[in-house]
This record gives C-alpha cells, sequence and structure tokens, in this order.
C-alpha cells in the first residue's frame, strides 16, 4: 500500500490558480488518498472558471486570496499561466517563509527566474519546477521534475511521492523539460486527435459512433500498456501484429506512404520549440500588457497588497522580471 | 469448465496469459495444440503450465470451450479434422479474421446437427488485460454461451456483443489498432530523442501520454474534441503542434489505416469463401505439418487452381 510521507507529517498543500492544472492535480491526489482534502487549499481571483466549481465540490479550501494559500500551504504549486508566474510571485515573495516549496509546473519558466525573483525577499528559496500533463486527473500522468539551488534531496523524495501518486514520475535535469513538454505534456492533445480519427474511420467502416470511440481509445490503452509492461521495441511489437499478407500490414503501408510518423515528430518538435519561444521571450521581457487578459490583470491588481508599481505595470509594457526598481519611462 | 486453443500462436499465448493473470480460469484446465512445436510461443505456454500437444483432437476432447485461433485459411483444415470429435458441450470460438460464421457452420453441419459457434474479434492488448473484444452468436449458441464468453473476455479487456456484419470495421479499428499505436509511439519517441531526450525516456513518457490519454476518455463523458480543446491554451505549445498534425493530413491517415485494414479483412473472407486460395498461398511448412494428422485428407477443403 502506497503511504505517503506527507499523510505522516499532516503536511498542507496549496495551489495558486484553479484551472484545469490544479483540478487534475487535486482530483488525482485525493483519488490516491495521498493528502486528505481539507489540507489543500486554492486560490484564484476569477471564481467564474468552471474548475472553481468542481474544487469546490471537492471539498477543499477555496479562496480568492494568494496569501492566503501561500499561509496555509507547506507544498506551493504555481499552476497559473506562464506570463502569469512574475506577478504571484511578487504579490506572495514576501509571505514565502522556510517551511515553503515552491512547485512551479509553468511551461518554460526557468527555476533560476523563480529563484532570482524570490531571493528579493527570501535567501534560500526552495523551488522545483515540474512538468506534467492532464491524465493526472485519472492517476496517469507523466512528470518529470528538475531541482533548485536550494531545495533538498528530501523536496525531490516529497514530490517524486507526490507525483508518482498520479502517474509515472522521474527527476530529470531541467534542460530537458522543454522536450517533455513536446512529448508528454502535449502528448494527450495528440491522442484525443488520433481517438478523433480513428472512431471517424470505425464509423466510415460501419460502426456506431459510441462504439467506435470506445473500441479506439481500448486499443490505444491497450497498446500502451503492453509497451510500457515490455522490454521490447515498439518495432518489434508492430512486427509481431502483422501477420503476413494481413489487414494490419495493409492499414500500415497507407499510413507509412502518408508520412504518419514524420508528422509525429513535428508536433514533438513545434510544441519543443514553442515552449522554448515563449521562454526566451518572458526572458527578454517582451510581454506586453495586452498580452495578458486584461480581467486577469485587473483582478491581480485588485488583491490586498498589490501595487501597480509593486507588478512592475508601467504604460508601454511590463517588465516582468525586474520590478523592484520601476525604471523612468523611456521616450 | 476447459478451455482448448487450437493454435499455439500469438493470440492464444496472448489470452492464456490474460486469463491466468485474470484468475478466471486455471492453466492447468487449459490445452493448446499446434502441430510446429519450435514456436517461441509454445514453449512460454508450456511455461505457464498449459497443457500442450500437437494433436487437435486431444484438444477438442479435453476442453468445453475451443477457440480457433489459427490463421483464417488454416481453419478449414482444422474443422475438417476435428469435426468427427465435436460433441454436444462443446462451444466453438473462431477469433479468425474475416471468416464468416456461416462458413464454419456450414463445414461443422456435415457432423453435428446443431454446432454451437460463436466468432469474436479480439486484440493482442489481452495479454496485460486491456483487450478489446467483440463477438457474434451464431445460429446455434444459446445466450449462456454469450454470457459465458463475455465473462471470460471481459476478464482481460472491454467486450461487447455485435451483430457479425460489423466485425470486419472491428478489425480495422481495434484489431490493428495496437500496430497504429506502436508506430506512433515509435515515432513519438523518435521525436523526443530529436529533442534531446535520452531514448528510455522518450519511450516510456509517450507511451504513458498515450495510456493517459486514453484512459481519461474511457472515463469521461466528453467528446474527444473537447478534451483536446481542454490541454490547448491559447497561443501555447500544444496547438503548436496539433497544427502540424492537421496540416499534415493526419486524420486522414489513420481513417485510411481503418479502412485498408477493414478492406483487407474483407478481400480475405471473399476468397476463402470462393474457395480461391490455392495451397502455394499456404506456407508449405505448416501444410506438410498439418497433413501430417491423423485424419486430414489432401483433397478436403482445398480446390486446385486450374
Amino acid at each position: 500500500m502506497f503511504i505517503c510521507q506527507c499523510e505522516n507529517t499532516r503536511m498542507s498543500v496549496g495551489f495558486i490558480g484553479a484551472g484545469q492544472l490544479a483540478h487534475a492535480l487535486v482530483r488525482g491526489f485525493s483519488a490516491a488518498g495521498v493528502i486528505a482534502i481539507h489540507r489543500i487549499t486554492a486560490s484564484s481571483p476569477d471564481t467564474d472558471l468552471p474548475t472553481v466549481h468542481q474544487l469546490r465540490k471537492l471539498g477543499i479550501n477555496f479562496t480568492t486570496s494568494n496569501k492566503e494559500t501561500v499561509n496555509k500551504s507547506d507544498v506551493l504549486f504555481l499552476a497559473v499561466k506562464p506570463h502569469i508566474i512574475p506577478f504571484v510571485l511578487d504579490e506572495i515573495g514576501p509571505d514565502i517563509e522556510d517551511r515553503h516549496l515552491i512547485v512551479s509546473c509553468a511551461a518554460g519558466v526557468t527555476i533560476s527566474s523563480i529563484e532570482k525573483k524570490l531571493q528579493q525577499y527570501q535567501t534560500s528559496p526552495k523551488v522545483m519546477r515540474c512538468m506534467t500533463n492532464t491524465p493526472v486527473v485519472v492517476r496517469e500522468g507523466a512528470t518529470v521534475y528538475a531541482t533548485g539551488t536550494h531545495a533538498d534531496v528530501e523536496d525531490g523524495k516529497l514530490l517524486e511521492q507526490l507525483m508518482a501518486s498520479v502517474g509515472y514520475c522521474t527527476e530529470v535535469e531541467e534542460d530537458l523539460i522543454d522536450a517533455v513538454t513536446g512529448l508528454s505534456g502535449s502528448g494527450p492533445a495528440y491522442a484525443f486527435t488520433a481517438v478523433d480519427a480513428l472512431a471517424d474511420g470505425g464509423v466510415k467502416m460501419g460502426l456506431p459512433r459510441r462504439l467506435a470511440v470506445r473500441l479506439g481509445a481500448q486499443a490505444l490503452l491497450g497498446a500502451a500498456r503492453m509497451l510500457l509492461d515490455s522490454d521490447q521495441h515498439p518495432g518489434q511489437l508492430k512486427d509481431n501484429v502483422c501477420s503476413p499478407g494481413g489487414a494490419t500490414i495493409h492499414a500500415l503501408h497507407v499510413m507509412e506512404s502518408g508520412g504518419f510518423r514524420s508528422l509525429l515528430i513535428n508536433a514533438v518538435e513545434a510544441s519543443c520549440v514553442r515552449t522554448r519561444e515563449l521562454q526566451y521571450l518572458a526572458d527578454q521581457e517582451k510581454i506586453s500588457a495586452t498580452a495578458i487578459k486584461k480581467t486577469t490583470l485587473d483582478k491581480v491588481l485588485q488583491q490586498p497588497g498589490v501595487t501597480a508599481d509593486a507588478v512592475g505595470v508601467r504604460s508601454g509594457g511590463i517588465s516582468i522580471f525586474n520590478s523592484s526598481k520601476p525604471r523612468t519611462k523611456k521616450k
């Protein structure tokens, strides 16, 4: 039976952000029984999100105050969009204490950028970065994590225990995370598209839609499970199911003729490249205020303790990572 | 109840592994027969505790449920060989792609008035108990026979009854489906390796991502398109990737694949119905071994071309 350290030490977990990712992780963690629901807090300025409603139904503590989440938590997941991260760090920075482990789930946001922000408030912020995916909601996620400068071995073990309760989890060097984003971060979208198309194929050949979706998804699931449980190469497993002159090898030929494999390589590459691009833009401080959904910004600015200066909002653009000293406006 | 397999290849092996892992039948109540004892699957079956024999008649005599797990073109030979030994208690389940219930009943009616026949289409992930199986019920099979087969096959994955005319389409989709997935996983891993991941990690992450997504879909009421939308944040990495898939006609390739597999299945069935498979089309060594079995005559069921 899986026993998590967190159960024994009565640890609390908080989520800054209450969107798809927070919802998926909370559902997975609670299904796994790895942390009690009442020990989870989530915050978001936007209470209209459908995920907020679902999180409330699950029984977690929901608040519009990020500070409250910080104060109530030991492990703090940053589950907001990458361009919101700097605002959040400025807002909660003063409230971070030694006990806090900050885990950023934001694609393309580097550990060093987070540490740099938090070091304005604390000497040794414990930061980790992870890339996970939505199937954590059914406890079949794929997660990798990298460890920051001041995080301990125990912090890694703790995060790994949490994430392993909802799927596969392993530590990697940070420089691999963008590639992981392209592969297993975006991977579920490739799979959903594939099942939609397979079902179309089944329907074209006479199957009712529901049955076609069911069979397509089950075939993918079973094949993936076979590969995970086997030492054999995927090509060998493919060979094993292609009988001479049979139906399957005929099907494979049409796939290869259309460059099927290449499309998937392109997809992984495109997602990885875009992730690096977004990271680069953030590092260059080139995200303008208009790039951020205005309503979200307004709501963030309504939070007590958050001033426009503190988050570096000036006309003409937002300085994302250098907000402590407002510069005079350049002409 | 005892279960027998005519044929000891990939399919028999996968089903036996699944059934025994599920605990739905004990290995010692399973018999399998094949003329070719060199198959790697044969030694694997032996290790699982299955009774192996080269005599199909022995398998028939020891079984109540009899799976025909040989290649489609071998089916007529097998039916001629075991026909005389079939008794009232036997439930014959054919797993052969493209072989119709009526063709099997026609053969067995030479020996018995009411042979109980069912036809199923399954797939290899039964080996890890995540198979996809459909079955159709023959003229003389009873409701209990359907329930029994469904219990067996549901222990190793998804199982549902269908009308026989849908089985070829199922073959194209979930029968061949694992091969599409293995190909996709190989390519996804290549993508990961291109972007810097070590191979083992790339294979692992790719397979885990497919598995998780499929499970989400199976457990959700939502449309796959809605689930796809949910993971595509505005201007983000995933929607950029999806554009590449769509530009290359990704969806169309998968529709083509399902169609091609289904059409080939119907083609093979048509060739078999017209008794146009020549002996040369059958692997000679297998044919020789089959012909060595007592009771099999060369001219049973084969019409020479020309």
